[in-house]
């Protein structure tokens, strides 16, 4: 466990000189298993959710454990369903041909710097796979392996359990932020390489429990955390409370209301945990601002209450699953479209897989915002609009008043998330937001935001307890730029727009930047906007008294 | 100490209480003492509130109270879940609680 390892003693740990002669010279080579060591992996999924979602293989089983349970012929499962993948993902297919090793990737990735292993070289990870292929799917790959040496120079190996164990344990090493994708010059998506990978081992149900359960949870109850509809909105009605004692608004919302113009779904974090609570009550604030100045008619449900997609880290089928309750909703609701709160992933499921998967989403309207005439075209087909989009398209027409010293003790930068960044191109919207509602702003070195920036090293899954070394290890190249404007500027608040790094991020300072805060946009928002009819505020939305106010 | 026999406290393998409805002050005494809260019989009124309200909590809408929540509904100062039990968890274990899952667990603790 981190907990246990000091960020001085995690930096030492760090080795990026080629292996020791111990190890076998060949990577190659699986005769010495892959050690699964813990702190860098998740336990494995509980039988009962890979039960409830109708996958198969549901078990017991140990990582660590010699045994792992497999069916009799899992060689057979994999390699028809890589033939299967292969004839499916035209991507998956060049992605596995196309590769020269040139490197490019291997120095982008977060958890090769964090470790200094090799097989977290983006190119080597890819590789695990990428061997398997060639011996087993390529003309050369079943030539040579009949001569001597000839797996060596193809760089090809069989399908045996060392070589598994191997893939499950980097795969599962992979946030899938596509970071070195940018840098490919063939533009292999390394991401989708890892989502195959992930997809195979859960053919032999392999999935960890940190996504089994909450995809389990989604799939019944509509949300990852399993916050069933009472307690939803009683979670809503508590920051109504907390709302109206620091401005004297009632900011109660709308839930599944029939007819309503726009439906609201965020991840579920925002609902239950700090300081996505904030960013939650910030979200309240706007609306009941906008329905108050401009009769804006927004509603949420108590069953599309995630906007968040676990079943994206599973598979493309339970992905589509998750997916389709959103659209459900909408249609049923009636609504015109859909706003999206702060969240990763979702959006890069929005932007990249809905279409063509549950779209196009022909019942709703082309998102248009009533109160300024703008008409979302990128949102033409998925009908789905972000709210950083939204609300700069508000704070660009000038329609919110917003009072900039609320945030005066806030000294910002902004992590961009990396499947907003990458997955959709939302760059300007959320500084733009950032702008408007505090004065001090200050970027991290150019390659470590916007296209290029790094991830929070919890995504894609791995946000769990029992793997923070790997995590904080992870988070060492983005912490890294944190501390450099936190030194050079005094930042001491990091802004993001993603459930996922109000989650991790907070860990991430507090091991290695622990001067610094986290804290979502639409927090910023929710505390400059003034609110019709609200009385003097002395307090935030965390309660602390606002700069410039004492503390009674 | 608890008079508590080791025998009555079924536990599961992360020290979460087997079965909730079986809970009792005297429970509450002994889990206290086993994570290192309070060795003290009956807990004191403040921690009692809090595990009270979580039960509660629990019992009407089988999920987990939002953290700040349960200071502002117990009418404690607001920092009173760290003061008293400075890890969540142990609030949940102590008050007999299921082990929440993991996406839950990560975001209570992170």
């Amino acid at each position: 466990m981190a907990d246990e390892l000091t960020p001085d003693e995690a930096l030492d740990k760090i080795d990026y000189r080629p292996r020791s002669s111990s190890e076998p010279r060949n990577w190659l080579d699986t005769t010495k298993s892959v050690q699964i060591r813990p702190g860098m992996y998740c336990y494995a999924a509980k039988p009962e959710s890979v039960e409830t979602l109708g996958l198969p293989y549901a078990r017991e089983w140990n990582p660590t454990d010699e045994d792992w349970k497999l069916p009799e012929n899992w060689q057979e499962i994999l390699h028809e369903g890589i033939k299967e993948r292969l004839e499916r993902f035209r991507t998956f297919k060049i992605f596995m041909d196309i590769c020269v090793r040139c490197g490019a990737c291997a120095d982008k990735c977060h958890f090769f710097l964090g470790t200094g292993d090799p097989k977290n070289m983006p190119v080597l990870r890819a590789e695990l796979l990428r061997s398997i292929y060639r011996n087993d799917f390529t003309f050369a790959g079943k030539l040579l392996k009949k001569i001597p040496g000839g797996k060596r120079l193809l760089g090809s190996r069989e399908m045996s359990l060392e070589a598994l164990k191997e893939m499950w344990y980097y795969f599962f090493q992979c946030t899938e932020c596509r970071r070195c994708s940018v840098f490919c010059p063939y533009g292999i998506d390394t991401a989708e390489i890892t989502i195959i990978g992930r997809e195979l081992l859960n053919l032999l149900g392999l999935n960890i429990d940190w996504i089994a359960t909450p995809v389990s949870n989604c799939y019944q109850t509509g949300n990852h955390l399993g916050i069933q509809p009472h307690a939803f909105k009683d979670m809503l009605e508590f920051f109504v409370e907390d709302i109206e004692d620091i401005t004297g608004v009632d900011c109660t919302p709308e839930f599944q209301k029939k007819g309503a113009d726009i439906l609201f779904i965020t991840p579920s974090g925002d609902v239950f945990a700090d300081p996505g609570t904030y960013t939650c009550q910030g979200y309240l604030i706007l609306f009941k601002y906008l329905k108050d100045k401009y009769g804006l008619d927004v509603t949420w449900s108590t069953y599309a209450s995630e906007g968040g997609n676990f079943g994206f880290f599973t598979s493309h089928e339970t992905m589509k699953r998750l997916n389709a309750k959103m659209y459900a909703e909408a249609k049923r609701l009636g609504v015109k479209w859909i706003l999206g709160g702060e969240c990763g992933h979702m959006w890069r499921v929005i932007n990249q897989y809905m279409d063509t998967m549950n779209g196009p989403a022909d019942f709703l309207e082309v998102p248009v915002n009533p109160i300024t005439g703008t008409r979302f075209e990128n949102a033409a087909s998925t009908k789905m609009v972000h709210i950083c989009e939204f609300t700069a398209d508000l704070i660009k027409h000038g329609k919110l008043e917003l009072d900039k010293s609320r945030n005066a003790n806030r000294v910002l930068t902004f992590h961009d998330s990396c499947n907003p960044a990458r997955g959709m191109g939302l760059l300007e919207e959320p500084r733009y937001c950032i702008k408007a509602c505090a004065d001090e702003f200050y970027e991290m070195p150019p390659n470590t935001i916007r296209e290029q920036t790094f991830c929070c090293g919890s995504g894609a899954g791995l946000n769990a307890g029992e793997n923070i070394e790997l995590r904080m290890a992870g988070a060492l190249p983005r912490a890294n730029a944190v501390k450099y404007v936190h030194n050079k500027f005094g930042v001491n608040s990091l802004a993001t727009i993603c459930a996922i790094d109000r989650a991790a991020l907070p860990t991430m300072c507090e091991y290695w930047v622990p001067e610094v805060d986290v804290i979502g946009v639409h927090e910023l928002v929710g505390n400059a906007l003034i609110l019709p009819g609200e009385k003097e505020r002395t307090e935030d939305l965390r309660m602390e008294p606002l700069p410039g106010v004492e503390e009674e | 100490m608890s008079s508590l026999g080791q025998e009555e406290l079924k536990l599961d393998a992360d020290g979460y209480l087997m079965d909730p409805s079986t809970w009792t002050e005297q429970i509450a005494c002994a889990l206290a003492e086993r994570e290192g809260i309070s060795d003290e019989c009956p807990l004191s009124k403040e921690r009692m509130e809090i595990l009270k309200f979580v039960r509660d909590y629990y019992k009407r809408f089988e999920a987990f109270p939002i953290i700040r929540a349960v200071c502002k509904n117990v009418g404690q100062e607001k920092s009173c879940q760290y003061h008293q039990f400075p890890d969540p968890i142990t609030a949940w274990k102590i008050a007999g609680l299921p082990q929440p899952n993991p996406e839950v667990l990560a975001k209570i603790r992170h």
